[in-house]
């Protein structure tokens, strides 16, 4: 048997330890559940060493050569600092110097929440400059058919504002001013009107967790099929049989 | 007070199927439609239209900046996306600089499938696609805003330093690379295109401002990022299988083109007929019509089940 | 920090030649001097202790917001030198980033490391103290060193004069290092990461199954949202049900077909009632970066 063979069989029999959690609690189950524990952490050990601490701090503070031996970068003796400030971050199971466990932490929530303005910005304004949109129709019919049409003529049909148009750009910035509302007024209001547009917020709300719904059990039951294909494509059809029908 | 239990009724029976009898008919659901290949109609989305008219609108030796972050845990939608992307790059010759700030495990995902990709591309006539010379992998950032604003900033000062293997050789320091021939600037870059199941999207586009941002995203992240593809932050969005199905269906049969779908907005845009263009999402969604019609099954039935209980206690 | 990460700076106090018995003694005196700041940290006083995280946070915080809000040159050439000294700050600021992007990546990475060193605090103590499962315990410390193990052997083979030639695929070049890791790797991590993830579509199912009752006016107008997302995007019923729909004489009949009622819907009121939600969202967001910036939240105070 090729090795291929053996890695598809041996992941097909894991897929199936991790699925007998769906029959019970089971020994099988938590076998390969602490598998794939040591093996997440174990491979994170790898990665944050060959893929980031390596470059990103031990080759630039011992600096670097070529091939030839040559010197590509010198070495900035200051990273040095850096692990005994990443260090601090394990004491927090010290139970008297557990407080500078934050200082790292501190470095970079600063950093993060530092940025978050910047962030805040980029996020928002065209997402604002997108909800002013216009109510009123600069023409008074429906929008046309736009099949057999070229781009530009499509274009051209796309710059007017139809009555079709405006009413569903009214629509658009009520339900985005409604949801604001039952957001923003979530304490008890006497205004009948700030209640009654926080009650429809709600309900449009529901539309957009509808929309999450339904493309989330798309995305759950994929990954399902993904496994499924695995097991019985992947594996049974195109490995396990082939072999054994050659041999 | 009587010993007796009342019969259940037929409203409480539907209301209390078997948890595993469930789970066993999802399992045949998921299964049985794959090994029944049905071409399935489809009416591609907007985005997903913009996402393929992009990319076919690069030329040969166009660089773009790949963001993976994605590993095989959503290796159903994810995978699927990477794999369509990376055909269509490499068939259009485009260099790929990838980078992660997601997962530690999804630089090896990213070096894996891309293996495989251009070693199945090379078997079906394409020319070599190789490491170093088309694409380079510059590694995992754990600070996925700190990277994603330095990018932004100074993309040659982020990637210093990390190396990466040419064919036939040890690691070398990736600026020595064709990929990153006159790229100074994340401008350089033609597009961002990130495949995540994380929040590194919103991160990304909360601070990369330089190039045009596209995304192919997860299928329970679609409804969002739509959002902020109606605001034209994103220029192209593929969401889940959906969206898979959707680029695997314009790549086989173009935009715009003599049998192919239709996009007024578009003037004629061909596809790679057919190449090895059948892949995921198109494998998958037939099964996931029975996995639908499932969900949509139980949850009538739950519903039935409460209006007949509710019926026969009024009666 | 200025020319932190420039190739082949003139040589400063900051730097030195790679190998040079220099730099590896100015490397050793730093990495002492932070031990030994580690340690002056452990006398600092109560009061003391809480100022620190604050002035750390806030000016790691201040630097970014300098960099958004300082006044940057609109056009800067790579040979431009500074015209004052507040360009100079502000040329100070931008050249800063990528050192100030790596630190965080560096600290990041060191944290992460924080939870592997924490899940084996834990495990190694259940082997120790032969606590109940502490098979299991042993099973996961196995693995754990097992793949970082055959991760390091094959990360240093590929680091060498042949690296480049041996591929992501398994081929003749393999050695038994190199398979062992992918056995680890793609055979038992990646499939069972797959696997661990699809195991919700069950639950989902059930869930969905037991708990979705259109009892209430939001229950039912989730549900029909919902509904209508899901045969919209099943191909085999949307493109039945609309190939029955004839508009071509009441145009306005258009609208009952699946996938235009989808489109209107997702664009007009889903995607709507999420943007309100994000703003709601983003208010929230900028008001705790506040918190977290001036160490208002109890997480960067003092316990």
């Amino acid at each position: 048997m090729n090795y291929m063979v053996v890695r598809l069989g041996v992941s097909a029999i894991l897929t199936f330890g991790l699925y007998s959690i769906l029959y019970r609690e089971n020994k099988f189950y938590r076998l390969c559940e602490h598998i794939f524990l040591g093996l997440a952490s174990g491979w994170a050990l790898v990665a944050l060493w060959t893929d980031t601490l390596k470059s990103a701090w031990w080759d630039k503070m011992v600096g670097s050569t070529t091939d030839s031996g040559q010197m590509l970068t010198r070495g900035y003796w200051l990273y040095a600092l850096l692990l005994p400030i990443g260090l601090m971050g394990y004491m927090v199971f010290s139970r008297k110097h557990n407080w500078m466990s934050r200082i790292p932490i501190g470095i970079i929530i600063g950093l993060y929440s530092g940025q978050q303005f910047q962030a805040w910005q980029n996020r928002y304004i065209p997402q604002i400059s997108d909800t002013i949109r216009p109510v009123v129709p600069t023409v008074w019919s429906l929008r046309p058919e736009t099949t057999g049409l070229t781009p530009d003529q499509v274009a051209t049909i796309h710059s007017n504002v139809y009555i079709s148009d405006a009413l569903t750009n009214l629509i658009f910035v009520f339900t985005v001013i409604s949801v604001l509302a039952y957001f923003l007024f979530s304490f008890e209001t006497k205004s009948k009107v700030i209640s009654g547009l926080s009650l429809c917020g709600r309900w449009l709300l529901m539309i957009g967790f509808g929309a999450i719904f339904g493309s989330t059990v798309m995305m759950r039951f994929t990954l399902l099929i993904d496994r499924m294909s695995f097991v019985f494509q992947d594996f049974l059809m195109h490995s396990l049989v082939p072999t054994l029908t050659h041999r | 007070m009587s010993d007796t239990v009342a019969p259940k009724s037929f409203g409480d029976k539907l209301q209390s199927l078997p948890r595993t009898w469930l789970f066993l008919i999802l399992l045949l659901a998921a299964s049985v439609p794959l090994f029944v290949p049905i071409a399935l109609p489809n009416a591609p989305s907007q985005s997903s239209e913009d996402f393929f008219a992009n990319v076919m609108s690069l030329k040969a030796g166009d660089k773009v900046l790949v963001a993976s972050d994605w590993t095989k845990s959503t290796r159903g939608e994810s995978g699927g996306e990477c794999e369509a992307l990376l055909r269509m790059l490499i068939r259009k010759k485009i260099k790929i600089a990838m980078y992660s700030s997601g997962d530690p495990q999804a630089p090896q995902v990213f070096r894996d499938t891309i293996g495989e990709i251009a070693k199945d591309e090379l078997d079906h006539g394409e020319a070599p696609y190789q490491q170093f010379q088309d694409y380079v992998v510059c590694g995992y950032f754990p600070n996925a805003e700190g990277t994603a604003l330095g990018i932004n900033n100074n993309l040659r000062g982020v990637f210093a330093g990390k190396k990466d293997s040419p064919p036939n050789g040890s690691p070398q320091d990736i600026f020595n690379s064709p990929v990153f021939q006159g790229v100074n600037s994340v401008s350089d870059f033609k597009y961002l295109i990130m495949i995540t199941a994380s929040n590194t999207e919103r991160v990304t586009f909360e601070r990369v401002k330089k190039t045009p941002l596209m995304f192919m995203v997860t299928g329970v992240m679609t409804p969002e990022d739509n959002v902020y593809y109606l605001s034209g932050q994103l220029k192209g969005l593929i969401g889940g299988v959906k969206g898979v199905f959707d680029l695997e269906q314009m790549m086989e049969k173009g935009l715009n083109v003599p049998g192919g779908v239709s996009a007024p907005r578009f003037g004629p845009v061909p596809g790679f007929p057919g190449k090895h263009n059948v892949g995921r999402g198109t494998s998958y969604y037939f099964a996931l019509h029975a996995c639908l019609a499932l969900l949509i099954l139980a949850i009538f039935a739950g519903n039935l089940g409460v209006w007949l209980s509710r019926r026969g206690a009024r009666s | 920090m200025l020319h932190l990460l420039l190739d082949l700076d003139p040589p400063t106090f900051f730097n030195g030649d790679n190998g040079s018995p220099a730099l590896i003694l100015k490397i050793v005196l730093a990495f002492l001097v932070g031990i030994g700041l580690i340690f002056a940290l452990m006398a600092a006083p109560l009061r003391l202790r809480r100022f620190i995280v604050v002035a750390v946070t806030f000016l790691s915080g201040l630097y970014y917001f300098l960099l958004w809000f300082f006044p940057a040159p609109i056009s800067r050439g790579p040979t431009d030198a500074p015209n004052g000294p507040l360009e100079s700050f502000s040329f100070l600021i931008a050249d800063a980033v990528p050192s100030v992007v790596n630190v965080s990546n560096i600290l990041s990475a060191v944290l992460i490391g924080l939870g592997i060193y924490s899940l084996l605090r834990i495990h190694l103590g259940r082997i120790v103290k032969q606590q109940k499962d502490w098979a299991f315990s042993l099973v996961l410390v196995v693995s754990l060193f097992t793949v970082a193990f055959f991760g390091y052997w094959d990360w240093i083979i590929r680091q060498g004069p042949t690296g480049g030639s041996l591929g992501a695929v398994p081929n003749d070049k393999w050695s038994f290092p190199l398979y062992a890791k992918d056995f680890f790797f793609e055979g038992f991590l990646q499939q069972m990461d797959s696997a661990m993830f699809s195991l919700i579509a069950f639950y989902i199912l059930s869930a969905a199954y037991r708990a979705f009752r259109a009892r209430s006016v939001e229950a039912t107008i989730l549900l029909l949202s919902a509904l209508i997302v899901i045969l919209a995007s099943m191909g085999l019923i949307q493109s039945n049900w609309d190939n029955t729909i004839d508009a071509t004489h009441i145009g306005f009949l258009k609208n009952i077909r699946l996938e235009d009622m989808r489109t209107w819907l997702n664009g007009t009121m889903q995607a709507a009632s999420i943007r309100g939600l994000d703003f709601g969202v983003g208010v929230g967001l900028l008001a705790m970066a506040l918190r977290l910036w001036l160490s208002l939240e109890p997480l960067g105070r003092e316990s």
